[in-house]
């Protein structure tokens, strides 16, 4: 039974993987390219070569965090679209925390910093949390708007307030060499990726083995149930989003020491470090080892795409086509949990 | 005076986008399916139409393409959402994904950074209203939009009458507020979805026309900017009522246009303007919410 349930639950995240990479080799036929060829690079390049594949994991790192800071809350059905902001404004102290504070010894410095972005990422969840559970505001149009509202300000601050004038484009001034994780080696990989690892290890024994994590599964599956069996919804409410937004908090903190080191309008990229950790949790089914095949899967996608723009005729937009097609497929159960499918073939062995 | 004026056309200007999205928006709104994918349907207006313009030269043709691709997102969003019983929220970000990822593709592929159309002039598409346009300090505000800018504001009225004044704006959100008694009474739940979403789609290519070949014939990637997620508060702020929802709309094109306005006064600080209507329109939601739920006294706690 439990089988069946991973079988199930596996299918329908690799589904829409092969769907979407089948059309996105139609595409690629369409102007004339080679598939194979072009996917080939795309996973021998990010994936097989020993500095491919350490810059995957590099890029991992704050994925996995942003990802699991998704899930905890879309595993119970809070539709927390905040990380983006979270992570942007715990980025942001924490790279004005790496600048301005005198010089200190690194790990303390750092610590700092990771500090300083947790606080800010869970002050800035708790206003939906607060307004979710005491005035029963829908947190998904507030989030929505804060982020809004936060990248707004932080274009401002940057702009403005703490604008590095030395630079010749607008951005923060870069953090100094102690709050900076060193790379290993000729890699991108740092320490960071190594702290992920343990966050995910602690949120994997939070989200699978604790109590909380029985009562987050409990909300998501029958709210009405999970509180008349007395769970005291708001309560989790908030808990889950403080979660998430420390979550958030970190891997913002950490993609600001570990690779960007300043400010910039475009620091967390496009679309963003926050709404990729919504494609990676719904890939992930929710759950956190689920989120780290994921988060692996989609840096691997990211570093791949640079290559196929090197080695074939095929623009690397083709790989951000291929992400929205799977997110797209992703929401749409195609094999029912209680489908008759797998059974059949049960029975069979059965007799 | 000037100054003032130039404010308040610019919110003609900056509102109407937002206003048409709040309009495709609420019936599907009314209809109890939430279309997030208002702003990628929007970018898809704006992409195809200044694309097929760069590549036919017709601007009729332009803004056909952009309609009938949008309304094919709309199938798309209603099949995999509707009759395929999928997360609307998912699907909704799944279509702001593909969108952009798509008009990049294209235009890496053409070797174009963006599209500026060279032969269209954005100064004859404005429309200078006779009799109107002559009143001395309005005139200069109602006159000289371009078309889609006219359009959205009677389909403020239109859409109201068919909201509340026809059989199909009924059916509508009867099917929203209780489906199992919609099916019942034998209202094809399913069509009436599928309409409410391929209004949407419509009102958002007209949106993205707006946006980006009436008002400035071109075309860069990512420029309608979080337009729809503001489209999606305003209807939110205002329950899916279309007067209320406009007035929210509305009022993020003051802030933009006082933010446009008064960036040479206030230097780089007038982009706070823009942050002011977010904190309003969280303020409303909350007092609305707060308001709702202070006179009900149900024991349980109901996640949306």
């Amino acid at each position: 039974m439990r089988n069946r349930k991973l079988l199930i639950a596996v299918s329908n995240s690799v589904f829409p993987v092969i769907l979407a990479f089948v059309l996105g080799g139609i595409i690629i036929l369409m102007i004339g390219g080679n598939p194979i060829e072009t996917y080939g690079i795309l996973i021998k390049k990010s994936l097989f070569t020993a500095r491919g594949f350490t810059n995957t994991l590099h890029y991992a790192g704050p994925l996995i965090l942003t990802g699991l800071a998704i899930a905890v809350t879309f595993k119970a059905k809070v539709y927390n679209m905040g990380v983006e902001g979270q992570m942007l404004l715990g980025g942001f102290f924490a790279g004005i925390a790496g600048a301005y504070l005198p010089e200190m010894s690194p790990i303390l410095h750092k610590t700092i910093c990771f500090a300083v972005a947790i606080v800010c990422g869970m002050i800035f969840a708790m206003i939906p949390a607060i307004l979710k559970v005491k005035c029963h505001v829908n947190e998904m149009v507030v989030t929505l708007m804060l982020n809004y509202a936060m990248i707004k300000t932080l274009e401002f601050l940057t702009t403005g307030v703490f604008r590095d004038r030395s630079a010749g484009y607008v951005a923060t001034p870069t953090i100094k060499d102690g709050a900076m994780f060193q790379r290993f080696g000729s890699s991108r990989m740092t320490m960071f990726f190594i702290i992920s690892l343990i966050l995910l290890a602690v949120m994997y024994i939070l989200m699978e083995k604790s109590k909380l994590g029985y009562e987050i599964t409990a909300i998501g599956k029958n709210p009405e149930f999970a509180e008349a069996t007395g769970m005291r919804m708001g309560r989790k409410i908030i808990i889950m989003m403080l979660i998430s937004g420390a979550l958030s908090g970190i891997a913002g903190a950490g993609w600001m020491m570990s690779d960007q080191f300043k400010y910039t309008l475009s620091f967390s990229a496009n679309p963003g470090l926050g709404w990729e950790g919504m494609l990676i949790a719904l890939l992930g089914g929710h759950s956190p080892m689920g989120v780290f095949i994921a988060s692996v899967f989609y840096a691997a996608l990211k570093t791949g795409s640079d290559s196929i723009n090197m080695y074939t005729s095929v623009p690397k937009e083709i790989v951000s086509i291929i992400q929205g097609l799977i997110i797209l497929f992703l929401a749409v159960r195609f094999i029912k949990e209680h489908t008759q499918v797998f059974a059949r073939t049960k029975k069979g062995e059965e007799a | 005076m000037e100054l003032f004026s130039n404010i308040l056309y610019d919110t003609v200007y900056h509102s109407t986008p937002i206003i048409l999205c709040v309009l495709g928006g609420i019936f599907a709104y009314k209809a109890n399916v939430l279309n997030i994918a208002l702003e990628g349907m929007m970018l898809n207006g704006a992409f195809v139409s200044v694309f097929t313009v760069y590549l036919t030269g017709s601007i009729s043709a332009g803004i056909l393409a952009a309609v009938l691709t949008t309304l094919l997102w709309g199938l798309v969003f209603s099949l995999l959402g509707i009759t395929g019983k999928g997360n609307v929220i998912v699907i909704g970000l799944g279509i702001n994904l593909i969108v952009p990822a798509i008009a990049d593709f294209v235009l890496k592929r053409m070797e174009l950074a963006n599209i500026s159309l060279q032969n269209v002039s954005v100064s004859s598409m404005k429309i200078n209203i006779p009799i109107l346009g002559e009143i001395p300090f309005l005139g200069k505000i109602i006159s000289g939009h371009p078309l889609i800018t006219y359009l959205a504001f009677v389909g403020i009225l239109f859409f109201t009458v068919l909201m509340y004044k026809t059989k199909f704006g009924v059916y509508v959100r009867v099917v929203g507020e209780n489906e199992d008694s919609a099916i019942s009474l034998g209202i094809r739940t399913n069509r009436y979805k599928y309409v409410a979403v391929l209004i949407g789609s419509v009102c958002c290519a007209l949106a993205g026309v707006n946006l980006s070949l009436e008002r400035m014939s071109m075309f860069t990637n990512n420029m309608t900017a979080g337009r729809g997620f503001i489209a999606i508060a305003a209807i939110y702020c205002g329950q899916g009522r279309p007067i209320p929802s406009v007035l929210y709309a509305i009022l993020f094109g003051i802030a933009r246009s006082l933010a446009v306005n008064l960036s040479v006064y206030a230097g780089p600080a007038a982009g706070l303007f823009d942050t002011i209507p977010y904190i309003i329109m969280v303020a409303v939601l909350a007092a609305v919410s707060y308001m709702k739920h202070k006179t009900v006294k149900v024991r349980g706690f109901k996640l949306e």
